[in-house]
């Protein structure tokens, strides 16, 4: 039997918090496409930095047609034909596309003409559109990925590693991605796809390999498989029961936020957001779908009152909020979650406590004598420890301790409670495990079903459609229409997602 | 005599020169040195120190470059490799290199009873060029080390933004991970960066003691190093923004230095020229705008974690 | 959490003694033999009242400033003018002691002038604020500049204004006993300042830890966005954190000019504000672990100048920074060891634990 491209045996990775692989062996031949299935956080993308050289392996080998290979720098990986595109993208965005491809990859003085040439040459023989002079900052996400790719296919890469790839495109370029997947393994290269998306990796792989806390548990041919297998495999237990259906109660219930005709725009520049309207009734979750980058974050930002507004109003209960602070809408009863937990909404090395009242630092609840009232802030803490099941020592323990899904239960546990009207939720189950989402799906619904008025914001077209009753499709920073639960397909929201026309527009 | 003014503002400028130039390559990685004045005293001791012993400037600047670069290491290893704080290392280090060099004149020199003197260098003139009105005793009528600063402004251009070298260093800076995912040590290139600045913070010190005042003393350098490292912020991390504010720097510089010497005390508080470059670093830091800060100035960069 | 403890604890004891040592060493290069030199001193100092005295009398203003930096850090400011802030303030207390003195009661003086200091130095600081809140100036550069800046006013007053009646030398004329803060023990110099010191340090941990606005200035300091996004206005953190970092600084004008000195004088204790630094790096920044190591850079401090005064041993003075400059940076050296030992303890229990299984 013919040696393997690629085989990993036994390999071992521990980190100071938590052992990120343990013995993992599996390989990968010429011309096939490897998935590699997990929750995030099974360590996956752990075992492809070992492959590409980012960090060391504690334990393990790594063979090379039947070659035991030393790979202790990414240097080395390159040198076996090894490419790999990171999740969040190592391009450095002040640079343009040409210098980020030609980076480490010219001697002496760069001729930058000719390397134009060669990139421009490189990227028409994919059919890849990419401006070679352009600064990667002004890119689109689809297209930074493709310089990505083409960062690889410069360096004549033989297997392409990419970590979780589909995360940031709309279904459409998903599927010209999987396209190009398919004709790259064609010519005799091969592909690992990490990813925790079960419909790509049934789409695209020859074989899977599923991985759950930093073990292997699964090795299986896509055609022998099928998806209710590999979530049990991947999860580790039966998969989790789906989302409640929501009671529809038809009557018509008041407004409580109405935002009106908002503009965002620096001066001289295209808007961030234009021409936004819409309301949110009491009891409904209002949902906004998206490809990530469209204006989304800013939207939450104007409504939370962390942005301002060029032109337009927001209003609460019927209230003008336009000019309020951020501290005047929380006491308003406005909650808000925003996307990026670890630098918005978190302080790391503090203590749960401490950031139970981080948005209500200037309440007087909280204050005893001029003091803290710490007694009082720790009751209130240890009871949201309880309510929302997080997993925490107590309300001294710091939190970066905690996992990502129970750092954003205590979010949420705040947010709810300090949204007592409005809950603005911004993907708030991003890079989190199944039995997380469930967790926080579940609570979401139940402040719907209290009368609260929600609005979710989330990239994933799964969440938008199991929780929103309303949906408004975002694209460049304008709606592209709101729908009712049932007027979408996920084929026309994808359309949507792409800003192809409005239906009954030309 | 706006000549002599002009030349004295040139010869003030030199040093300034070659601590913004090397602060702004090493920032370029992300690296603030802020041990650098730390640098160009142990660099203006190191200087005078080779200089005394051996009676050759030359090797009084070489010496200079070794204090420098020793400085530095120590800087990049608690920094880079012990990932230890920037400005808070940068401190000690300024701390610990005052009382080095002047325990160390000390343990050399002993208490002398007249104060140790060198030659300072002496100004060349090159031929021909020298004879240009007006630009000839501005230009070319300096001394060594200023005519080499005049070689290390374009190739510091052309380093950074012509070469490999160039486009690594300031990716270093943007964004580290790409530079680790291309397969570059981006600890090693923090650290050669670091060790440049060494080389040229410690000649930089050298000009104050072995260019200019020909001895040595513990406060000769006052600050100039911070000033240095404030160029570099105020000319947006360009060597083409360094020399501009360099001149204007060290034009503030010889004008206090003329105000004084021709008693412009009576006039004004000789104190207000002392204090005017500082004065004028607070304005422009204020003023400035539009910041091309690297993106990852001041962050330790470890892959794990 | 003990193991933690412990490192913290061995880690910072080795650092410092790594650095004496080192200075040690550089005292053979003068062909002195150190142990002696140092067993002298040490004996001085503890059978020696009125040099035990000035331990603390040497540890009162760096306390001070000390606080001012590490109480900026917090907020993820840099404040390295703490030199220039207590020089401000120690031109207040001369100006306004010597106006007062003999005219109001000394404990009416001092009250007035160390209000004022705080005020004077707390202004120094919150322009520095202000300009890192409003124009986001580099907050590092411009206090590293006002230093120079106040530096130079100083040298100016006391060359003109506040020069003394005899008009010899660039000083001012000595307080009256009147404007002289009480002794705390006789037959030493210490005074009541070091009390007052420590008391502003446990004031300092409480605002901090206890108090709505420390935690705010705290959040700002560990995530500014996070802090700005929840309702918390950082512009304003960062003008009245500066504005307590400046007046904690300038206080120390208040014990130096009528503590000690009584007068004032160029380039008077030039080296507070650096030392001030590696103290609250020693101290990570503690309020009260500031206290201790306060203590331990001024009995640094009186070590340095018993040996320069050690009759035929003559030790230079500048011994003094090249020690409190090595114990700095093996102190920082040790914040990587301790982290490296608590990653590997970490892992090795990882390790154990995956074996097991």
């Amino acid at each position: 039997m013919e040696a393997p491209y690629f085989e990993l045996r036994n390999v071992s990775k521990y980190f100071a918090r938590v052992v990120a692989n343990k013995d993992i062996s599996f390989s990968i031949g010429h011309g096939e496409v490897v998935a590699l299935l997990g929750e995030n956080g099974a360590g996956k993308s752990t075992v492809m930095k070992i492959l590409y050289g980012l960090y060391k392996a504690d334990e393990g080998q790594i063979f090379m047609e039947g070659k035991e290979q030393k790979i202790n720098s990414p240097k080395d990986a390159m040198a076996l034909g090894i490419s790999m595109i990171q999740q969040h993208f190592s391009l450095v965005p002040a640079h343009t596309v040409t210098e980020n491809i030609i980076l480490g990859n010219v001697h002496g003085k760069i001729d930058y003409e000719a390397c134009k040439k060669t990139v421009k040459n490189l990227a028409q023989q994919y059919g890849f559109d990419i401006p070679v002079d352009a600064k990667v900052s002004d890119l689109a996400v689809g297209v930074q990925q493709k310089v990505e790719i083409l960062k690889a296919l410069y360096l004549d890469a033989k297997l392409l590693i990419m970590d979780e790839p589909t995360a940031v495109l709309t279904p459409q370029e998903s599927e010209k991605l999987m396209e190009f997947v398919k004709n790259y393994t064609k010519k005799g290269n091969s592909v690992i796809f990490i990813t925790h998306k079960l419909k790509e990796v049934m789409e695209v792989a020859d074989r899977i390999v599923v991985m759950r806390n930093g073990i292997l548990c699964g090795n299986l041919n896509s055609k022998e498989t099928n998806e209710i297998e590999l979530a049990r495999k991947m999860i580790g237990k039966d998969i989790v029961p789906a989302e409640r259906k929501k009671e529809d109660t038809k009557q018509e219930k008041e407004v409580k936020l109405k935002v009106n005709r908002i503009l965002v725009q620096k001066k001289g520049e295209l808007p961030i957001l234009h021409d936004i309207s819409f309301d949110i009734k009491a009891g409904e979750i209002f949902g906004i779908a998206g490809v990530s980058g469209n204006g989304q974050d800013e939207l939450c930002e104007v409504i939370s009152g962390a942005r301002k507004v060029t032109e337009g109003e927001i209003l609460l209960n019927d209230e003008d909020i336009t000019k309020l602070s951020i501290q005047e809408r929380i006491e308003k009863g406005m909650g808000y979650v925003p996307v990026d937990r670890h630098r918005d909404a978190m302080i790391m090395n503090m203590t749960l406590s401490e950031n139970m009242m981080l948005k209500t630092s200037f309440n007087k609840k909280w204050k005893k004598h001029g003091l803290i009232d710490k007694t009082k802030l720790d009751a209130y803490t240890k009871k949201a420890i309880e309510d929302y099941m997080i997993k925490a020592p107590g309300p001294d323990a710091e939190a970066k301790g905690l996992s990502g899904g129970n750092q954003q239960k205590v979010i949420l546990a705040r947010e709810v409670d300090n949204g007592k009207e409005l809950l603005i939720l911004n993907q708030p189950t991003r890079g989190l495990d199944l039995g997380a989402i469930n967790n926080i799906h579940t609570a979401v619904l139940e402040e719907r079903n209290k009368g609260k008025s929600v609005l979710l914001v989330s990239t994933e077209l799964t969440e938008i459609f199991d929780l929103c009753d309303r949906i408004a499709v975002i694209y460049k920073g304008g709606f592209m229409g709101i729908y009712n639960h049932d007027e979408l397909t996920t084929g026309k929201i994808g359309l949507l997602m792409a800003g192809y026309v409005r239906e009954g527009e030309v | 005599m706006i000549v002599s003014l002009l030349s004295r503002a040139l010869m003030m400028s030199t040093p300034l020169l070659y601590g913004s130039i090397a602060e702004v390559i090493a920032e370029r990685t992300g690296m603030m040195v802020t041990a650098i004045e730390g640098i160009f005293l142990m660099g203006a001791w190191g200087g005078f120190v080779g200089t005394y012993l051996t009676g050759s400037a030359f090797i009084g600047i070489l010496m200079a470059m070794a204090t420098g670069t020793m400085t530095a290491a120590i800087y990049g290893i608690v920094c880079i490799f012990l990932k230890q704080h920037q400005v808070v290392t940068g401190t000690a280090i300024n701390i610990l290199a005052a009382g080095f060099c002047t325990y160390f004149q000390r343990v050399l020199f002993g208490i002398p009873t007249s104060p140790l003197k060198i030659d300072p260098l002496s100004q060349i003139a090159i031929p021909v060029l020298s004879k240009i009105p007006v630009i000839g005793p501005i230009f070319f009528y300096q001394n060594s080390l200023t005519y080499l600063v005049y070689f290390i402004i374009p190739l510091s251009y052309f380093l950074l933004f012509r070469t490999s070298i160039g486009l690594i260093i300031r990716s270093t800076g943007e964004n580290p991970e790409a530079v680790d995912v291309a397969g570059i040590n981006v600890n090693g290139v923090r650290f050669v960066v670091v060790l440049l600045a060494g080389v040229m913070g410690g000649v930089a010190g050298a000009f104050y003691s072995v260019g200019y005042l020909g001895m040595f003393t513990t406060n000769m350098i006052g600050g100039r190093g911070w000033i240095a490292f404030a160029i570099c912020f105020l000319g947006n991390w360009n060597p083409k923004g360094a020399v501009i504010g360099t001149v204007v720097f060290g034009f503030t510089e010889a004008i206090a230095i003329y105000m004084q010497s021709i008693g412009g005390g009576s006039y004004f508080p000789n104190e207000l020229f002392i204090a005017l470059p500082y004065i004028l670093t607070i304005v422009l830091t204020v003023c400035r705008k539009n910041f091309n800060v690297p993106a990852k100035l001041g962050v330790a960069y470890s892959k794990e974690n | 959490m003990n193991a933690k403890i412990r490192d913290m604890i061995v880690t910072n004891f080795l650092a410092i003694a790594a650095g004496l040592i080192l200075s040690g060493l550089m005292l053979l290069l003068l062909k002195i033999n150190p142990i002696p030199v140092f067993k002298e001193a040490l004996t001085t100092i503890i059978t020696d009242k009125y040099t035990l005295g000035d331990v603390f009398l040497k540890a009162t203003p760096l306390i001070f400033t000390a606080l001012s930096f590490a109480f900026a850090f917090k907020a993820n400011l840099f404040n390295i003018g703490a030199q220039g802030q207590f020089y401000m303030g120690s031109i207040v207390a001369i100006a306004v002691s010597l106006q007062l003195q003999g005219k109001v009661p000394t404990i009416v003086l001092l009250m007035i002038v160390f209000a004022l200091t705080m005020v004077a130095g707390g202004l120094i600081g919150a322009f520095i604020g202000f300009l890192k809140a409003h124009y986001n100036a580099n907050e590092f550069l411009v206090s590293m500049m006002s230093t120079y800046v106040v530096l130079a006013l100083m040298n100016y007053l006391l060359r003109t204004f506040l020069k003394e009646s005899k008009g010899e030398y660039p000083q001012t004329d000595a307080l009256t006993r009147d404007a002289w803060i009480p002794n705390l023990l006789d037959g030493t110099r210490l005074h009541v300042g070091f009390i007052v010191a420590i008391l502003v340090a446990i004031g300092v941990w409480i605002l901090l830890y206890k108090t709505p606005l420390g935690y705010r200035i705290r959040a700002v300091g560990s995530n500014a966005s996070a802090a700005e996004m929840s309702g918390i206005p950082s512009k304003k953190i960062y003008i009245i954190t500066f504005f307590i970092s400046g007046a904690l600084a300038g206080m120390a004008g208040f014990t130096e000019v009528n503590g000690v000195q009584h007068m004032l004088i160029q380039d008077f204790n030039s080296g507070i504000g650096s030392a001030g630094l590696g103290i609250a790096i020693l101290a990570n920044a503690n309020p009260i672990g500031i206290i201790f190591a306060s203590i331990l850079f001024g009995a640094l401090n009186v070590i340095g100048n018993l040996m320069g005064r050690m009759p035929g041993v003559n030790v230079p003075a500048s011994i003094v920074d090249l020690m409190q400059g090595f114990v700095m940076i093996f102190v920082i050296v040790s914040y990587f060891f301790r982290s490296y030992l608590e990653n590997r303890r970490e892992k090795l229990k990882l390790q154990k634990k995956a074996v097991g299984e």
